[in-house]
């Protein structure tokens, strides 16, 4: 067991950021670079009846424009979450064949950006246009059969008879992810070898991705992906893009640069889904909740299955006996949705934790006492034990530090002294635990140095910095020496850094290098008291260095996911291992200002309290609490997509216009750890924390806004005009 | 991005020769001008940077007026001291627009010529719009209307005229002195901009030769008491979803004078001479403020999803009066 208590410490690459020094793909300095730009497709649906490519040809400095004729021998990687690679399973520019607004239809070669822009911008296209669909509610939007999700007991009837019932409908819009980082790829043919630098997520799907795709041997090729700006899932496989600026580099012969430029984002990479969520609670006059049924509708694209599992989180954050969940896809004319932070867990918590909120009123508990009084001791779904679950002791240290009990419970009750009424509300969030199969390689020599290659990307929310924590705080080696290749397939074996497990999959089996590394030099000492590093150590024996070799899956995973992991696929395990199951939770806070003549909704403060097991990298760790809810607050009150149904697309998009919070927008968030390591998960006690941090956020914005205004606003993003 | 000539002027006589010679568009700071360039919905082929243009880069403060040289930066009229003691409503328009990266580039001049943010004018030709292509259409009639005008519509066109600049300059009668092919001549503020009408593409009455040299603000007992007030969508870096431009001459309580211009609603700035009227000679307080409020937007045409600023323009009004109402009482 992991009695660790890791202090706090910089980031390790904070310096290296703030001089601008940090090398993103986009800033990789190669000769003969060239630069490529996307032509989009300017209808939603339909077929390329004809592209004029002549006047971008002529342009002086262009290099190459090419259509889907020069990716005749090219093909689909395939979808992600369907045996493939790729964000979605339509690769754009393979045909003739147009499926959602913004796809790119060429792509132009240049010398200079400057002309690939121009140039792509005198590509003439002509299309045959068809009916498509652009939104969920749409008419020809195909509502597929629901499927079930959880199911215990009998909700309908234990419904039917509760002493108190809710039943709502709550909306969430379609969302995008905007990293600062577009997605960039620089792609370099040399020698029979492609390498493909692109700050990634998932370094092997770009990997086996591409070569799928352009028919290559995958041993030849290579992908780096050193940094992200940003990820949010937006980079979590491979995308359509690459596979062009890969084709490009092959056929010029000279690296190719492909930044996609903001607004085309928007349609060439996943997003949040629009899902509308239909909640049924009841409670029995003890203030118990007997029941709940959740359907929900979530869009989807037409040809690829991002499934929903909105009750993943929602069947356990109560002990509710009867629960039962169905949701139906709903396929329109878009990108393929998938996984933007939280994907599935925030919408859910926004409608189930408002959802609460309203039966504790209508039973006229306080929100916080109803849910300590509904806390589940063991799965509800499973009827396993949870691995550590401490959603309890968040609430309550929480509802302490926040000075809950100071709260009126009367909505519209609380006012400032020139009137602007005050909010208090209180939300809970969860996230599994998940793990995924990790290797390490550690390699210690006489030198001084020290080389860790292991899988995981850094996103920028501080894996190197939790990585290095964990060798370090075991090891007596140079810290200053060391070096932690990660997101390299080559390096070792990668899997997609996502679903909050990178720290839980990365530290573990580094932990394990660690005390293999220290047997094997234990066993080298063979009993001699010896002083000094192990770096000296091993100079002093003339070995020039030791190295070993680490693997760590999640519990009860068989060696088999190994394999898959050799291939880039998907292999996380979780949150059921048999016999326990495991999540990590958060208890938010929040504190909202309404204007009472303007109506103006302003967040104060934020209290969050989290229990990811075991707290590596401190600093870092609380800084991802503080980005989630900063994400939260934008989900609740700012972001949304404005899309018009006669011509798809989304119309605000960049930055001017897509409203994300800003530094004014956000007051003071304050955050705590539980910091007690999981004792079944992993050996170093490790959950997960980058998504449970923003789930639960829009919910406590919601319920106070609720308590601040007796007005309760089931849509996302909550606006100045719901309430006035 | 279409390649283009640049140049450069460093005095008026030199941009006159240029733009007698070749025609040239006037450059300022570029964030209106680049950012429409790059989204090819303006095509010059030749700009003439005006930055160099000596004499145009001050703020002078005389007793009963503040003249800007249409080259002073958003940044530095915002914090100029005249300007926030003798006229906030000006320093709050400007402090409140855009972000502080914008503002440091963009000229006082280059700011009353932007254009609106309406969402299909900017995506693209294949979207129907008057302004981008006459005769194409209006897709906003019939769209997401959530950003676009309750007042000076037309059949063509109902996009927003977006500044907040502008609409304080109308509250305070400002005027512009020009110069071009026409020589010199001053215009109010508050007729430079035209009504979209039938040609919601002609957007001001200057000839595309002149040049805006400065702008003259009158400034008294109103200016001082006066204040920009803007709901937005955050609390920085958003255009209005509405805001009001107020300015009060009070006397023991009761209202001399008033002027109320509105942004964010309408297509050009809005001055509402009605409901100044209704406030002269009243005593003001809230209820005085929110009657007057809803007098502003009497005249509201609403569309399909902007109907909530008819409400929400009132209380940002009566707010608004109520702030400067407070800096009359102040002095
Ligand atoms: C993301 C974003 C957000 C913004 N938010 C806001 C906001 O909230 N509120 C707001 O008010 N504004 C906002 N703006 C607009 C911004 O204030 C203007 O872009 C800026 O003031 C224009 O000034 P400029 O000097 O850069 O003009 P330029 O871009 O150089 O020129 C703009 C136009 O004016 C002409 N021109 C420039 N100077 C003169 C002159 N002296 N005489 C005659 N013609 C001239 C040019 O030919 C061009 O047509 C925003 C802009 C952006 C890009
Ligand atoms: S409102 Fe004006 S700018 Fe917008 S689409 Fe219509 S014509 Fe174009």
């Amino acid at each position: 067991m992991n009695e660790t208590i890791y202090p706090d410490r910089a980031r390790i690459d904070a310096l290296e950021k703030v001089l601008g020094r940090t090398r993103f793909a986009a800033d990789i300095p190669l000769p003969r670079i060239t630069h490529a730009m996307t032509v989009p497709s300017r209808i939603v649906r339909g077929r390329l009846a004809a592209i004029d490519i002549g006047a971008a040809r002529a342009v002086d400095g262009v290099l190459a424009v090419l259509t889907w004729r020069d990716f005749t021998n090219a093909q689909s990687a395939g979808y992600l979450m369907g045996g493939g690679f790729g964000f979605q399973s339509h690769q754009p520019m393979l045909s003739d064949r147009l499926v959602h607004r913004g796809e790119p239809i060429a792509l132009v070669v240049a010398e200079t950006l400057e002309i690939a822009i121009e140039a792509a911008a005198l590509v003439d296209a002509r299309y045959e246009e068809e009916p498509f669909a652009a939104l969920l509610e749409d008419e020809r939007a195909e509502i597929l059969a629901p499927q079930a999700g959880h199911a215990m007991g009998d909700a309908q009837a234990m419904l039917a008879s509760a002493a108190f019932r809710v039943d709502a409908e709550y909306l969430s819009p379609a969302q995008y992810q905007n990293p600062m980082e577009m997605i960039a790829t620089v792609a370099e043919w040399r020698d029979g070898t492609l390498t493909i630098h692109e700050g990634t997520q998932n370094s092997s799907a770009v990997k086996f991705g591409v070569a799928a795709a352009l028919g290559l041997d995958s041993a030849r090729v290579r992908v780096k992906s050193a940094y992200l700006g940003g990820g949010f899932g937006q980079k979590n496989s491979l995308q359509g893009q690459t596979v062009l600026a890969a084709r490009a580099a092959i056929l010029l012969g000279r690296p190719v640069k492909l930044v996609m430029p903001r607004a085309q984002l928007y349609h060439t990479a996943s997003f949040r889904p629009a899902s509308r969520h239909r909640i049924q609670l009841g409670a029995d006059a003890d203030g118990r909740i007997v029941a709940a049924s959740y359907e929900a509708d979530m869009q989807n694209s037409r040809a690829d299955t991002f499934r929903a599992s909105f009750s993943e989180i929602t069947a356990r954050l109560y002990s509710i006996p009867n629960y039962s969940s169905t949701a139906r896809l709903v396929r329109t004319d878009v990108q393929s949705p998938g996984y933007m932070r939280a994907p599935f867990e925030h919408p859910a918590a926004f409608a189930f934790e408002s959802a609460v909120d309203e039966l504790a009123y209508a039973t006229g508990r306080d929100p916080l006492a109803f849910r300590l009084n509904n806390d589940a001791e063991t799965d509800p779904v499973t009827g396993d034990p949870f691995s550590s679950r401490f959603l309890a002791e968040c609430l309550r240290t929480g509802a302490d530090r926040f000075g809950w009990s100071e709260r009126n419970p009367a909505p519209g009750s609380m006012r400032a002294d020139d009137g602007t009424m005050i909010g208090w509300g209180v939300a809970v969030g969860a996230y599994k635990a998940a793990m995924a199969p990790a290797i390490a390689r550690l390699r210690v020599r006489a030198d001084g140095t020290t080389l860790l290659s292991v899988s995981g990307h850094e996103m920028g929310q501080g894996i190197r910095t939790a990585i290095f924590a964990a060798l370090t705080e075991g090891l007596e080696i140079d810290p200053a020496r060391i070096e932690i290749v990660i997101g390299d397939p080559d390096a070792a074996p990668q899997h997609l850094t996502a679903g909050s497990w990178g720290t839980a999959s990365s530290v573990p089996v580094v932990r394990r290098a660690v005390e293999t590394m220290q047997a094997r030099f234990d066993a080298l000492r063979d009993g001699r008291s010896v002083h000094g590093s192990i770096h000296q150590m091993l100079a002093l024996w003339r070995r020039p260095y030791i190295e070993v070799e680490t693997r760590l899956q999640a519990p009860g995973q068989p060696d088999a996911v190994f394999d898959r992991l050799q291939r880039g696929l998907p292999a996380a395990g979780g949150p059921e291992y048999k016999p326990f199951v495991s999540f990590s939770y958060i208890a938010h806070f929040v504190e909202v200002r309404v204007e009472p003549t303007t109506r103006r909704i302003r967040v104060l403060r934020v209290v969050s309290i989290v229990d990811c097991g075991r707290v590596v990298s401190p600093r870092t760790a609380e800084s991802q609490v503080r980005g989630g809810v900063v994400w939260g607050i934008g989900a609740a009150l700012r972001e949304t997509a404005e899309i018009d149904p006669r011509f798809g697309g989304v119309l605000n998009n960049d930055l001017a216009e897509y409203v994300l919070p800003v530094n004014a927008d956000i007051g003071a968030i304050e955050v705590g750890f539980i910091d007690q390591p999981d004792p079944m998960l992993n050996e170093a006690g490790v959950k997960g924390l980058g998504e449970v941090a923003m789930v639960g956020v829009a919910a406590a914005i919601g319920n106070a806004i609720f308590h601040a205004t007796g007005r309760r606003l089931r849509q996302l993003p909550m606006r100045i005009e719901h309430l006035i | 991005m279409q390649t283009f000539t640049y140049s450069r002027a460093r005095s008026i006589n030199e941009l006159r020769a240029v733009q007698a010679a070749t025609g040239d568009r006037i450059l300022a700071g570029g964030t209106t001008l680049y950012d429409l360039m790059k989204l090819r919905i303006e095509t010059p082929d030749r700009l003439v940077d005006v930055t160099g243009i000596a004499g145009l880069d001050e703020i002078i403060s005389h007793p009963d007026e503040l003249v800007f040289g249409a080259l002073v930066t958003m940044s530095d009229a915002a914090a100029h001291p005249a300007v926030l003691q003798r006229a906030p409503v000006l320093a709050e328009a400007l402090s409140k627009a855009a972000s502080q990266q914008l503002r440091n580039m963009a000229t006082l001049g280059g700011n009353l010529l932007q254009r609106t943010r309406c969402a299909y004018f900017r995506n693209g030709t294949e979207y129907p719009c008057n302004k981008r292509t006459p005769g194409s259409g209006c897709a906003a009639l019939e769209g997401l209307d959530r950003g676009h005008a309750l007042f000076g519509g037309s059949g063509s066109c109902i996009a927003v005229y977006p500044g907040d600049w502008a609409v304080a300059l109308v509250a305070l009668d400002a005027v512009v002195d020009v110069r071009g092919s026409r020589g010199t001549h001053t215009i109010d503020v508050a007729s430079l901009h035209r009504l979209p009408g039938d040609t919601p593409h002609v957007e001001t009455v200057l000839e595309p030769d002149e040049m805006i040299l400065n702008i003259r603000v009158p400034v008294g007992r109103l200016a001082q008491a006066s204040t920009y007030h803007k709901i937005r969508d955050r609390e920085s870096y958003a255009f209005a979803l509405v805001s009001a431009a107020v300015a009060l001459e009070l006397e023991e309580g009761f209202v001399r004078q008033a002027r109320i211009a509105l942004g964010g609603v309408a297509t050009r700035p809005w001055r509402v001479p009605a409901a100044e009227a209704g406030l002269t000679g009243r005593r003001l307080d809230r209820a005085t403020a929110l009657e007057v409020g809803r007098m502003t937007f009497a005249d509201a045409r609403p569309g399909r999803h902007n109907g909530f600023k008819i409400a929400l323009g009132a209380e940002a009004v009566a707010d608004a009066l109520m702030i400067a109402a407070q800096r009359s009482e102040n002095r």
